[in-house]
């Protein structure tokens, strides 16, 4: 699996934090998209499709459990990585029982991140496939 | 008691803003690392760069257990139905609790406890008689002591356990009282420890 093909959306309010993980990404050769807030998350994520979003839980304005839960209702085959806060494992939990893939705490661990995206993919690209699939049927 | 909430609600949003805040500047680090990786041959300082990256990265896992900590205190007066995981407060308090034991050069070791104990207390009623408890162990001990902090189930109760000073010499400590006190007024149990060493205190049962 070609890690350019991956399509991979972040979002959090901090700026300079996730700017500086996608340049991080682009050095490893994973091209990724951002969005610093929710709305403009939602909007992206019904533009282009990612196959994998990471999405910050503590945002303002629409947060990240919220944009999760519309996301899984609108574009089920988008697989969501969470970022909570260290120690904010409720949160994490809370997510996966609303559909995540998996969380993640801040600060991260870059290569697990990557693995954790990779296997996010495949998942989602499977899923897509089989929707397909179905779909022809 | 609203003031207690009012201030940990201030408290955790100020610590997720600095969980922010580290996790900005350990991305910041990571990037400088990787541009190192990629340019190093030639740079005449980048030993002494990847010491000093090194030492950041150990910086903000340092922030972030402190801040974590600092989190859990926040939200400890908060009530809840289950009441307090044992563990979980006993442990952030002693991280807390660290610095003040060393200004008498105590060391605070806290040893791997049973999880999943819970009280009736709220955490900041465990995380206030375990302090109060501590007070009057490290100004009975000499300096340069360690001191063993652990939980521990004892006839189904949670109770923690700090393994010294002796218990006759704890009850003669000046912070005694207001250990004695604060336990009566919380249900604590006091007593000695094995052999008559350390102090035990049994903590509520969480009410059904």
């Amino acid at each position: 699996m070609n890690a350019k093909d991956w399509k991979i959306l972040l979002v959090d309010d901090e700026r300079e934090f996730i700017t500086t993980l996608a340049e991080r990404l682009d050095l490893r050769g994973i091209p990724s998209r951002v969005a610093f807030d929710g709305e403009s998350a939602l909007e992206a994520i019904a533009a282009e499709e990612p196959y994998v979003v990471v999405l910050d839980v503590l945002m303002p304005g629409i947060k990240g459990l919220e944009v999760l839960e519309r996301v899984k209702r609108t574009n089920p085959l988008v697989q969501v990585l969470l970022l909570t806060g260290h120690g904010s494992t409720r949160d994490g939990i809370e997510g996966m029982r609303l559909g995540a893939y998996d969380y993640m705490m801040k600060p991260l661990n870059i290569d697990t991140l990557i693995e954790k995206m990779e296997s996010a993919t495949d998942y989602a690209m499977k899923a897509a496939a089989q929707s397909g699939k179905n779909e022809g049927q | 008691m609203r003031d207690a909430l009012f201030m940990g609600r201030m408290t955790a949003s100020a610590t997720h803003e600095l969980q922010n805040i580290l996790a900005t500047i350990r991305e910041s680090s990571g990037l400088m690392e990787d541009l190192l990786a990629m340019s190093s041959e030639g740079f005449a300082h980048a030993e002494r760069f990847k010491k000093g990256l090194t030492v950041l990265a150990e910086q903000v896992e340092r922030g972030m257990i402190l801040t974590e900590q600092l989190n859990y205190c926040a939200h400890a007066p908060e009530g809840c139905s289950a009441g307090a995981d044992v563990n979980e407060s006993v442990r952030a308090l002693v991280g807390l609790w660290r610095r003040n034991a060393a200004r008498r050069k105590t060391t605070l070791v806290l040893a791997p406890g049973r999880t999943g104990l819970r009280t009736g207390l709220r955490a900041v009623e465990v995380m206030d008689a375990v302090a109060a408890a501590l007070e009057a162990a490290i100004e009975t001990l000499p300096m340069g002591t360690q001191l063993m902090v652990s939980v521990e189930e004892q006839g189904g109760l949670g109770v923690v356990r700090l393994d010294s000073p002796g218990y006759e010499a704890l009850r003669c400590a000046p912070a005694w009282a207001e250990l004695a006190a604060l336990a009566k007024t919380l249900g604590i149990g006091l007593s000695g420890g094995p052999g008559g060493q350390g102090v035990v205190l049994a903590l509520p049962k969480p009410v059904a």
